[in-house]
Protein backbone atom coordinates (compact mmCIF):
# COMPACT_ATOMS: atom_id res chain seq x y z
CA UNK A 1 0.00 0.00 0.00
CA UNK A 2 2.59 2.46 1.10
CA UNK A 3 4.78 1.47 -1.83
CA UNK A 4 1.95 2.37 -4.21
CA UNK A 5 1.70 5.78 -2.60
CA UNK A 6 5.45 6.21 -2.92
CA UNK A 7 5.29 5.27 -6.59
CA UNK A 8 2.50 7.75 -7.10
CA UNK A 9 4.57 10.43 -5.38
CA UNK A 10 7.51 9.63 -7.55
CA UNK A 11 5.38 9.82 -10.66
CA UNK A 12 4.01 13.15 -9.61
CA UNK A 13 7.46 14.39 -8.86
CA UNK A 14 8.73 13.22 -12.21
CA UNK A 15 5.90 14.97 -13.98
CA UNK A 16 5.86 18.20 -12.03
CA UNK A 17 9.51 18.62 -11.11
CA UNK A 18 11.80 16.60 -13.35
CA UNK A 19 9.94 17.41 -16.55
CA UNK A 20 9.83 21.07 -15.59
CA UNK A 21 13.31 21.49 -14.20
CA UNK A 22 15.63 19.14 -16.03
CA UNK A 23 18.26 21.27 -17.81
CA UNK A 24 17.53 19.48 -21.06
CA UNK A 25 15.12 20.56 -23.77
CA UNK A 26 12.68 17.71 -24.42
CA UNK A 27 10.28 17.83 -27.33
CA UNK A 28 7.91 15.27 -28.80
CA UNK A 29 7.64 15.30 -32.58
CA UNK A 30 4.90 13.56 -34.53
CA UNK A 31 5.28 11.97 -37.92
CA UNK A 32 4.14 15.20 -39.54
CA UNK A 33 7.25 16.87 -38.01
CA UNK A 34 5.18 19.00 -35.66
CA UNK A 35 6.24 19.58 -32.09
CA UNK A 36 3.25 18.30 -30.12
CA UNK A 37 4.59 18.38 -26.57
CA UNK A 38 7.60 19.94 -24.91
CA UNK A 39 8.95 20.76 -21.47
CA UNK A 40 9.65 24.29 -20.24
CA UNK A 41 13.34 23.74 -20.94
CA UNK A 42 12.46 23.27 -24.58
CA UNK A 43 10.71 26.63 -24.72
CA UNK A 44 13.69 28.29 -23.02
CA UNK A 45 16.00 26.66 -25.56
CA UNK A 46 14.04 27.10 -28.77
CA UNK A 47 11.32 29.65 -28.04
CA UNK A 48 7.70 29.26 -29.08
CA UNK A 49 7.01 25.77 -30.41
CA UNK A 50 3.27 25.31 -30.30
CA UNK A 51 1.78 24.49 -33.70
CA UNK A 52 5.13 24.89 -35.44
CA UNK A 53 7.06 22.27 -37.44
CA UNK A 54 10.30 21.07 -35.91
CA UNK A 55 12.51 22.43 -38.69
CA UNK A 56 11.09 25.90 -38.09
CA UNK A 57 11.57 25.61 -34.33
CA UNK A 58 15.10 24.15 -34.49
CA UNK A 59 16.55 25.71 -37.58
CA UNK A 60 14.30 28.57 -38.68
CA UNK A 61 13.74 26.68 -41.90
CA UNK A 62 10.66 26.66 -44.07
CA UNK A 63 11.07 23.07 -45.17
CA UNK A 64 12.52 19.84 -43.82
CA UNK A 65 16.29 19.53 -43.25
CA UNK A 66 18.36 17.65 -45.84
CA UNK A 67 19.66 15.09 -43.40
CA UNK A 68 16.79 14.92 -40.95
CA UNK A 69 17.64 12.81 -37.90
CA UNK A 70 13.99 12.50 -36.87
CA UNK A 71 13.05 11.15 -40.31
CA UNK A 72 15.81 8.57 -40.03
CA UNK A 73 14.61 7.49 -36.60
CA UNK A 74 10.98 7.30 -37.80
CA UNK A 75 12.24 5.08 -40.63
CA UNK A 76 14.52 2.67 -38.78
CA UNK A 77 13.33 2.92 -35.18
CA UNK A 78 16.87 3.50 -33.93
CA UNK A 79 17.93 6.04 -31.33
CA UNK A 80 20.62 8.42 -32.51
CA UNK A 81 22.91 11.04 -31.03
CA UNK A 82 24.65 13.88 -32.73
CA UNK A 83 26.16 17.25 -32.18
CA UNK A 84 24.57 20.35 -33.62
CA UNK A 85 25.52 23.96 -33.79
CA UNK A 86 23.20 26.88 -33.69
CA UNK A 87 22.99 30.55 -32.90
CA UNK A 88 21.17 32.02 -29.92
CA UNK A 89 18.86 35.01 -30.32
CA UNK A 90 21.70 37.25 -29.14
CA UNK A 91 23.87 35.94 -31.97
CA UNK A 92 26.21 33.84 -29.82
CA UNK A 93 27.10 30.33 -30.97
CA UNK A 94 25.76 27.31 -29.16
CA UNK A 95 26.72 23.65 -29.39
CA UNK A 96 24.20 21.10 -28.27
CA UNK A 97 23.90 17.37 -28.16
CA UNK A 98 20.75 16.01 -29.77
CA UNK A 99 19.41 12.61 -28.74
CA UNK A 100 16.58 11.19 -30.81
CA UNK A 101 14.59 8.36 -29.27
CA UNK A 102 11.66 6.64 -31.02
CA UNK A 103 8.42 6.06 -29.16
CA UNK A 104 7.63 2.63 -30.57
CA UNK A 105 4.20 1.02 -30.10
CA UNK A 106 3.64 -2.71 -29.73
CA UNK A 107 2.63 -3.05 -33.38
CA UNK A 108 5.98 -1.56 -34.35
CA UNK A 109 4.65 1.76 -35.54
CA UNK A 110 6.43 4.92 -34.44
CA UNK A 111 3.98 7.76 -33.91
CA UNK A 112 6.46 10.03 -32.12
CA UNK A 113 10.12 10.74 -31.80
CA UNK A 114 11.39 12.33 -28.61
CA UNK A 115 14.11 14.87 -29.17
CA UNK A 116 16.31 15.79 -26.21
CA UNK A 117 18.79 18.65 -26.52
CA UNK A 118 21.56 19.32 -24.03
CA UNK A 119 23.61 22.51 -24.15
CA UNK A 120 27.27 21.44 -24.25
CA UNK A 121 28.69 24.82 -25.30
CA UNK A 122 30.80 25.15 -22.14
CA UNK A 123 32.27 21.67 -22.61
CA UNK A 124 33.06 22.39 -26.24
CA UNK A 125 34.77 25.65 -25.32
CA UNK A 126 36.94 23.79 -22.81
CA UNK A 127 37.75 21.16 -25.41
CA UNK A 128 38.78 23.86 -27.91
CA UNK A 129 40.89 25.57 -25.26
CA UNK A 130 42.61 22.30 -24.43
CA UNK A 131 43.43 21.66 -28.09
CA UNK A 132 44.71 25.22 -28.42
CA UNK A 133 46.87 24.83 -25.29
CA UNK A 134 48.37 21.62 -26.68
CA UNK A 135 49.11 23.40 -29.94
CA UNK A 136 50.77 26.34 -28.16
CA UNK A 137 52.88 23.96 -26.07
CA UNK A 138 54.13 22.33 -29.26
CA UNK A 139 54.97 25.75 -30.74
CA UNK A 140 56.81 26.74 -27.55
CA UNK A 141 58.97 23.65 -27.67
CA UNK A 142 59.70 24.32 -31.30
CA UNK A 143 60.79 27.89 -30.68
CA UNK A 144 63.15 26.67 -27.95
CA UNK A 145 64.45 24.11 -30.43
CA UNK A 146 64.88 26.78 -33.09
CA UNK A 147 67.13 28.76 -30.75
CA UNK A 148 69.28 25.65 -30.31
CA UNK A 149 69.52 25.15 -34.06
CA UNK A 150 70.44 28.79 -34.66
CA UNK A 151 73.19 28.65 -32.04
CA UNK A 152 74.79 25.78 -33.93
CA UNK A 153 74.61 27.67 -37.22
CA UNK A 154 76.17 30.78 -35.65
CA UNK A 155 78.93 28.63 -34.22
CA UNK A 156 79.57 27.22 -37.71
CA UNK A 157 79.60 30.66 -39.31
CA UNK A 158 81.92 32.15 -36.68
CA UNK A 159 84.15 29.12 -37.06
CA UNK A 160 84.30 29.57 -40.83
CA UNK A 161 85.15 33.25 -40.48
CA UNK A 162 87.84 32.45 -37.91
CA UNK A 163 89.40 29.75 -40.09
CA UNK A 164 89.41 32.09 -43.15
CA UNK A 165 91.13 34.84 -41.16
CA UNK A 166 93.60 32.41 -39.61
CA UNK A 167 94.41 31.15 -43.13
CA UNK A 168 94.86 34.70 -44.42
CA UNK A 169 97.22 35.59 -41.57
CA UNK A 170 99.32 32.55 -42.35
CA UNK A 171 99.05 32.83 -46.13
CA UNK A 172 97.59 29.31 -46.07
CA UNK A 173 95.23 29.09 -49.05
CA UNK A 174 94.03 25.58 -48.16
CA UNK A 175 92.93 26.84 -44.80
CA UNK A 176 91.18 29.83 -46.36
CA UNK A 177 89.28 27.50 -48.67
CA UNK A 178 88.36 25.22 -45.80
CA UNK A 179 86.99 28.15 -43.80
CA UNK A 180 85.10 29.48 -46.78
CA UNK A 181 83.40 26.11 -47.26
CA UNK A 182 82.31 26.21 -43.63
CA UNK A 183 80.73 29.61 -44.23
CA UNK A 184 78.92 28.42 -47.36
CA UNK A 185 77.70 25.25 -45.71
CA UNK A 186 76.21 27.13 -42.80
CA UNK A 187 74.53 29.65 -45.06
CA UNK A 188 72.86 26.68 -46.79
CA UNK A 189 71.80 25.41 -43.39
CA UNK A 190 70.17 28.71 -42.51
CA UNK A 191 68.21 28.58 -45.76
CA UNK A 192 66.91 25.08 -45.16
CA UNK A 193 66.16 25.88 -41.51
CA UNK A 194 64.12 28.90 -42.44
CA UNK A 195 62.24 27.03 -45.12
CA UNK A 196 61.39 24.11 -42.86
CA UNK A 197 60.54 26.37 -39.98
CA UNK A 198 58.15 28.37 -42.12
CA UNK A 199 56.55 25.14 -43.25
CA UNK A 200 56.15 24.23 -39.63
CA UNK A 201 55.00 27.57 -38.28
CA UNK A 202 52.70 28.51 -41.13
CA UNK A 203 49.40 29.39 -39.53
CA UNK A 204 47.50 27.65 -42.31
CA UNK A 205 44.06 26.54 -41.17
CA UNK A 206 43.83 22.81 -41.80
CA UNK A 207 41.68 22.14 -44.87
CA UNK A 208 39.47 19.55 -43.30
CA UNK A 209 37.12 17.45 -45.35
CA UNK A 210 35.75 13.95 -45.45
CA UNK A 211 38.40 11.70 -46.93
CA UNK A 212 39.59 8.13 -46.91
CA UNK A 213 42.58 7.39 -44.65
CA UNK A 214 43.33 4.34 -46.79
CA UNK A 215 43.57 6.55 -49.89
CA UNK A 216 46.06 8.84 -48.11
CA UNK A 217 48.16 5.84 -47.07
CA UNK A 218 48.04 4.53 -50.64
CA UNK A 219 49.33 7.87 -51.97
CA UNK A 220 52.21 7.93 -49.48
CA UNK A 221 53.01 4.33 -50.37
CA UNK A 222 53.04 5.15 -54.10
CA UNK A 223 55.30 8.12 -53.42
CA UNK A 224 57.95 6.14 -51.52
CA UNK A 225 57.84 2.61 -52.89
CA UNK A 226 60.29 3.02 -55.77
CA UNK A 227 62.72 5.28 -53.94
CA UNK A 228 62.76 2.89 -50.98
CA UNK A 229 63.43 -0.10 -53.23
CA UNK A 230 66.32 1.75 -54.91
CA UNK A 231 67.72 2.29 -51.43
CA UNK A 232 67.44 -1.43 -50.69
CA UNK A 233 64.37 -1.10 -48.45
CA UNK A 234 61.15 -2.98 -49.08
CA UNK A 235 58.04 -0.92 -48.39
CA UNK A 236 54.74 -2.77 -47.99
CA UNK A 237 51.20 -1.51 -47.52
CA UNK A 238 48.32 -3.12 -45.61
CA UNK A 239 45.03 -1.26 -45.80
CA UNK A 240 42.62 -1.92 -42.96
CA UNK A 241 39.49 -0.79 -44.77
CA UNK A 242 39.19 2.24 -42.52
CA UNK A 243 36.05 4.32 -42.91
CA UNK A 244 36.16 7.92 -44.07
CA UNK A 245 37.12 10.59 -41.57
CA UNK A 246 37.24 14.36 -41.35
CA UNK A 247 40.92 15.01 -42.03
CA UNK A 248 43.25 17.63 -43.44
CA UNK A 249 44.34 15.34 -46.26
CA UNK A 250 47.50 17.27 -47.15
CA UNK A 251 48.50 17.50 -43.51
CA UNK A 252 48.01 13.81 -42.83
CA UNK A 253 49.88 13.02 -46.04
CA UNK A 254 52.81 15.15 -44.81
CA UNK A 255 52.75 13.53 -41.36
CA UNK A 256 52.65 10.00 -42.74
CA UNK A 257 55.29 10.76 -45.37
CA UNK A 258 57.59 12.05 -42.59
CA UNK A 259 57.18 8.78 -40.69
CA UNK A 260 57.81 6.65 -43.78
CA UNK A 261 60.84 8.74 -44.73
CA UNK A 262 62.25 8.33 -41.21
CA UNK A 263 61.61 4.58 -41.30
CA UNK A 264 63.40 4.19 -44.63
CA UNK A 265 66.34 6.23 -43.28
CA UNK A 266 66.41 4.07 -40.14
CA UNK A 267 66.71 0.95 -42.31
CA UNK A 268 69.42 2.47 -44.49
CA UNK A 269 71.69 3.37 -41.59
CA UNK A 270 71.18 -0.05 -40.02
CA UNK A 271 74.10 -2.44 -40.26
CA UNK A 272 71.75 -5.14 -41.50
CA UNK A 273 71.02 -5.18 -45.21
CA UNK A 274 67.61 -5.14 -46.82
CA UNK A 275 65.32 -3.38 -44.39
CA UNK A 276 61.53 -3.59 -44.29
CA UNK A 277 59.03 -0.83 -43.72
CA UNK A 278 55.38 -1.77 -43.16
CA UNK A 279 52.79 0.93 -43.67
CA UNK A 280 49.31 0.04 -42.43
CA UNK A 281 45.94 1.50 -41.47
CA UNK A 282 43.29 0.26 -39.09
CA UNK A 283 40.52 1.21 -36.70
CA UNK A 284 41.09 0.21 -33.11
CA UNK A 285 39.04 1.05 -30.02
CA UNK A 286 37.39 4.08 -31.57
CA UNK A 287 40.61 5.46 -33.01
CA UNK A 288 41.89 5.67 -36.55
CA UNK A 289 45.49 4.45 -36.63
CA UNK A 290 48.09 4.95 -39.36
CA UNK A 291 51.16 2.91 -38.52
CA UNK A 292 54.70 2.75 -39.85
CA UNK A 293 56.88 -0.10 -38.64
CA UNK A 294 60.51 -0.61 -39.57
CA UNK A 295 63.25 -3.08 -38.72
CA UNK A 296 65.97 -0.44 -38.91
CA UNK A 297 68.42 0.80 -36.30
CA UNK A 298 65.86 1.57 -33.62
CA UNK A 299 66.54 4.00 -30.81
CA UNK A 300 68.09 3.67 -27.39
CA UNK A 301 66.51 5.22 -24.31
CA UNK A 302 68.44 8.45 -24.69
CA UNK A 303 67.33 9.04 -28.27
CA UNK A 304 63.76 7.98 -27.44
CA UNK A 305 63.63 10.77 -24.87
CA UNK A 306 64.72 13.35 -27.41
CA UNK A 307 62.49 12.30 -30.27
CA UNK A 308 60.17 15.30 -30.11
CA UNK A 309 62.61 17.89 -28.81
CA UNK A 310 65.04 20.54 -29.76
CA UNK A 311 65.59 20.20 -33.47
CA UNK A 312 67.03 16.89 -32.50
CA UNK A 313 68.36 14.92 -35.42
CA UNK A 314 70.59 11.88 -35.60
CA UNK A 315 70.84 12.12 -39.36
CA UNK A 316 73.76 14.49 -39.53
CA UNK A 317 73.94 17.83 -41.27
CA UNK A 318 72.91 16.87 -44.75
CA UNK A 319 69.67 15.08 -43.98
CA UNK A 320 67.97 16.29 -40.88
CA UNK A 321 66.92 19.56 -39.33
CA UNK A 322 65.00 17.73 -36.62
CA UNK A 323 61.69 19.30 -37.60
CA UNK A 324 60.03 16.31 -39.24
CA UNK A 325 58.59 14.69 -36.14
CA UNK A 326 57.64 18.04 -34.62
CA UNK A 327 55.66 18.83 -37.77
CA UNK A 328 54.12 15.37 -37.67
CA UNK A 329 53.08 15.83 -34.06
CA UNK A 330 51.66 19.27 -34.76
CA UNK A 331 49.50 17.87 -37.56
CA UNK A 332 48.29 15.02 -35.34
CA UNK A 333 47.41 17.48 -32.58
CA UNK A 334 45.47 19.66 -34.98
CA UNK A 335 43.22 16.64 -35.46
CA UNK A 336 42.94 16.02 -31.72
CA UNK A 337 45.31 13.09 -32.20
CA UNK A 338 48.81 12.16 -31.15
CA UNK A 339 51.96 10.40 -32.31
CA UNK A 340 52.92 7.32 -30.33
CA UNK A 341 55.97 5.13 -30.81
CA UNK A 342 57.87 2.16 -29.52
CA UNK A 343 61.46 1.45 -30.37
CA UNK A 344 64.15 -1.04 -29.55
CA UNK A 345 67.77 -0.30 -30.26
CA UNK A 346 69.00 -2.54 -33.04
CA UNK A 347 65.56 -4.02 -33.74
CA UNK A 348 63.47 -1.21 -35.18
CA UNK A 349 60.71 1.26 -34.41
CA UNK A 350 56.96 1.58 -34.74
CA UNK A 351 55.45 5.03 -35.11
CA UNK A 352 51.68 5.57 -35.09
CA UNK A 353 49.42 8.46 -35.90
CA UNK A 354 46.51 7.91 -33.51
CA UNK A 355 43.31 9.85 -34.20
CA UNK A 356 40.51 9.18 -31.69
CA UNK A 357 37.49 9.50 -33.91
CA UNK A 358 35.43 11.39 -31.33
CA UNK A 359 38.09 14.12 -31.27
CA UNK A 360 38.34 14.54 -35.02
CA UNK A 361 36.83 17.69 -36.50
CA UNK A 362 33.06 17.24 -36.70
CA UNK A 363 30.82 17.21 -39.70
CA UNK A 364 27.72 19.34 -39.68
CA UNK A 365 24.31 18.41 -40.95
CA UNK A 366 25.11 19.95 -44.30
CA UNK A 367 28.37 18.07 -44.59
CA UNK A 368 30.59 21.05 -43.81
CA UNK A 369 33.38 20.79 -41.32
CA UNK A 370 32.63 22.33 -37.97
CA UNK A 371 35.91 23.84 -37.01
CA UNK A 372 35.67 27.21 -35.47
CA UNK A 373 33.55 28.29 -32.56
CA UNK A 374 32.36 31.35 -34.48
CA UNK A 375 30.54 29.22 -37.02
CA UNK A 376 26.82 28.97 -36.60
CA UNK A 377 24.76 26.20 -38.14
CA UNK A 378 21.89 28.45 -39.14
CA UNK B 1 105.96 23.22 -16.85
CA UNK B 2 105.17 20.88 -19.67
CA UNK B 3 107.79 20.79 -22.33
CA UNK B 4 105.58 19.14 -24.95
CA UNK B 5 102.37 20.48 -26.45
CA UNK B 6 99.19 19.49 -24.67
CA UNK B 7 96.88 17.32 -26.72
CA UNK B 8 93.17 18.10 -26.92
CA UNK B 9 90.52 15.68 -28.22
CA UNK B 10 87.59 17.50 -29.86
CA UNK B 11 84.38 15.42 -30.02
CA UNK B 12 81.56 16.93 -32.09
CA UNK B 13 79.38 15.58 -34.89
CA UNK B 14 79.52 18.84 -36.84
CA UNK B 15 82.57 19.03 -39.11
CA UNK B 16 82.49 22.85 -39.00
CA UNK B 17 82.73 22.85 -35.21
CA UNK B 18 85.57 20.32 -35.28
CA UNK B 19 87.51 22.36 -37.85
CA UNK B 20 86.86 25.57 -35.94
CA UNK B 21 87.98 24.24 -32.55
CA UNK B 22 90.97 22.36 -33.96
CA UNK B 23 92.16 25.43 -35.88
CA UNK B 24 91.64 27.68 -32.87
CA UNK B 25 93.45 25.28 -30.56
CA UNK B 26 96.37 24.64 -32.91
CA UNK B 27 96.75 28.41 -33.49
CA UNK B 28 97.15 28.65 -29.72
CA UNK B 29 99.78 26.00 -29.28
CA UNK B 30 97.85 22.78 -28.75
CA UNK B 31 97.98 19.51 -30.63
CA UNK B 32 94.54 18.25 -31.57
CA UNK B 33 92.64 15.07 -32.30
CA UNK B 34 88.99 14.67 -33.19
CA UNK B 35 86.07 12.26 -33.29
CA UNK B 36 82.52 12.73 -34.57
CA UNK B 37 80.61 10.80 -31.91
CA UNK B 38 80.87 9.57 -28.35
CA UNK B 39 81.70 5.99 -29.27
CA UNK B 40 84.65 6.68 -31.59
CA UNK B 41 85.61 9.50 -29.23
CA UNK B 42 85.92 7.06 -26.35
CA UNK B 43 88.04 4.64 -28.43
CA UNK B 44 90.30 7.54 -29.42
CA UNK B 45 90.58 8.66 -25.80
CA UNK B 46 91.54 5.15 -24.66
CA UNK B 47 94.16 4.88 -27.38
CA UNK B 48 95.60 8.39 -27.33
CA UNK B 49 95.16 9.46 -23.68
CA UNK B 50 94.53 13.15 -24.49
CA UNK B 51 95.29 15.83 -21.90
CA UNK B 52 91.81 17.32 -22.27
CA UNK B 53 88.53 16.60 -24.03
CA UNK B 54 86.25 19.20 -25.65
CA UNK B 55 82.86 17.51 -25.68
CA UNK B 56 79.62 18.19 -27.53
CA UNK B 57 76.43 16.79 -25.97
CA UNK B 58 73.89 16.08 -28.71
CA UNK B 59 75.47 13.74 -31.21
CA UNK B 60 74.28 10.70 -33.15
CA UNK B 61 75.51 7.21 -32.30
CA UNK B 62 76.47 8.03 -28.77
CA UNK B 63 75.84 11.26 -26.95
CA UNK B 64 78.28 13.32 -24.96
CA UNK B 65 76.47 12.43 -21.75
CA UNK B 66 77.20 8.75 -22.15
CA UNK B 67 80.78 9.49 -23.23
CA UNK B 68 81.22 11.58 -20.10
CA UNK B 69 80.01 8.80 -17.80
CA UNK B 70 82.15 6.22 -19.56
CA UNK B 71 85.19 8.45 -19.24
CA UNK B 72 84.64 8.99 -15.53
CA UNK B 73 84.12 5.25 -15.04
CA UNK B 74 87.40 4.34 -16.75
CA UNK B 75 90.26 4.37 -14.21
CA UNK B 76 92.83 5.22 -16.90
CA UNK B 77 90.81 8.23 -18.15
CA UNK B 78 88.76 9.35 -15.14
CA UNK B 79 91.04 12.28 -14.33
CA UNK B 80 91.09 13.69 -17.89
CA UNK B 81 89.64 17.21 -17.72
CA UNK B 82 86.53 17.75 -19.86
CA UNK B 83 85.23 21.02 -21.29
CA UNK B 84 81.64 20.66 -22.47
CA UNK B 85 80.93 22.78 -25.54
CA UNK B 86 77.22 22.68 -26.29
CA UNK B 87 74.22 24.62 -27.50
CA UNK B 88 72.09 22.82 -24.90
CA UNK B 89 71.68 25.32 -22.09
CA UNK B 90 69.06 26.44 -19.64
CA UNK B 91 66.84 29.45 -20.09
CA UNK B 92 68.77 32.47 -21.36
CA UNK B 93 71.85 30.34 -22.02
CA UNK B 94 72.42 29.69 -18.34
CA UNK B 95 74.71 26.64 -18.20
CA UNK B 96 74.07 25.95 -14.51
CA UNK B 97 71.04 23.65 -14.86
CA UNK B 98 72.88 21.53 -17.35
CA UNK B 99 76.09 21.37 -15.34
CA UNK B 100 73.94 20.33 -12.39
CA UNK B 101 72.19 17.70 -14.50
CA UNK B 102 75.50 16.22 -15.63
CA UNK B 103 76.88 16.00 -12.11
CA UNK B 104 73.79 14.70 -10.33
CA UNK B 105 73.38 11.79 -12.68
CA UNK B 106 75.04 8.74 -11.23
CA UNK B 107 77.08 10.87 -8.85
CA UNK B 108 79.74 11.77 -11.40
CA UNK B 109 81.70 14.95 -10.65
CA UNK B 110 80.87 17.96 -12.84
CA UNK B 111 82.98 18.69 -15.92
CA UNK B 112 85.92 21.08 -15.46
CA UNK B 113 84.54 23.56 -17.96
CA UNK B 114 81.30 24.44 -19.60
CA UNK B 115 81.07 26.64 -22.71
CA UNK B 116 77.89 27.59 -24.57
CA UNK B 117 77.78 27.57 -28.36
CA UNK B 118 78.41 29.86 -30.11
CA UNK B 119 81.65 30.20 -28.16
CA UNK B 120 83.48 33.27 -26.95
CA UNK B 121 87.01 32.44 -28.17
CA UNK B 122 88.82 34.19 -25.32
CA UNK B 123 86.67 32.50 -22.72
CA UNK B 124 87.04 29.13 -24.41
CA UNK B 125 90.84 29.34 -24.44
CA UNK B 126 90.90 30.53 -20.82
CA UNK B 127 88.67 27.64 -19.70
CA UNK B 128 90.82 25.12 -21.59
CA UNK B 129 94.03 26.53 -20.10
CA UNK B 130 92.57 26.58 -16.59
CA UNK B 131 91.28 23.03 -16.88
CA UNK B 132 94.69 21.84 -18.06
CA UNK B 133 96.58 23.70 -15.35
CA UNK B 134 94.12 23.03 -12.54
CA UNK B 135 94.81 20.82 -9.57
CA UNK B 136 94.38 17.15 -10.11
CA UNK B 137 90.89 16.36 -8.91
CA UNK B 138 90.67 15.15 -5.34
Amino acid sequence: MSSTVATEDVRNWIHSELWNQVPVAIGVIDDGYRVVEANPGFARFFGEWRARPCYAVFKDRTERCDRCGAAATFADGKARVREERGVRDDGSAITYLVQLVPLTLQDGTIPYVIEMCTDITATKVLEQEKLEAERLAAVGQTVAGLAHGIKNVIMGLEGGVYVVRSGMQRGDSDRILQGWEMVEENIDRISSFVKEFLDFARGRAPQVRLCSPDAVAQKVFDLFRDAARLGGVELTLTLGGTTTAMLDEDGVHTALANLVSNAVDACQVSERRGGHVKLSTRDERGALILEVEDDGVGMDAEIRRQVFTNFFSTKGLQKGTGLGLLTTRKIAQEHGGRVSFESTEGAGSVFRLVFPRDRLPKQSETGEALQEASHGAA
Amino acid sequence: MATTKKRVLVIDDEPAVVTYLRTLLSDNGYDTLSADNGRTGFLTAQKEKPDLVCLDITMPEESGIRFYRNLRDDPALAKTPVVVVTAVTGIGGDPEPFRHFLSTRRQVPPPEGFISKPIDRGEFLRVVATALAGPVRA
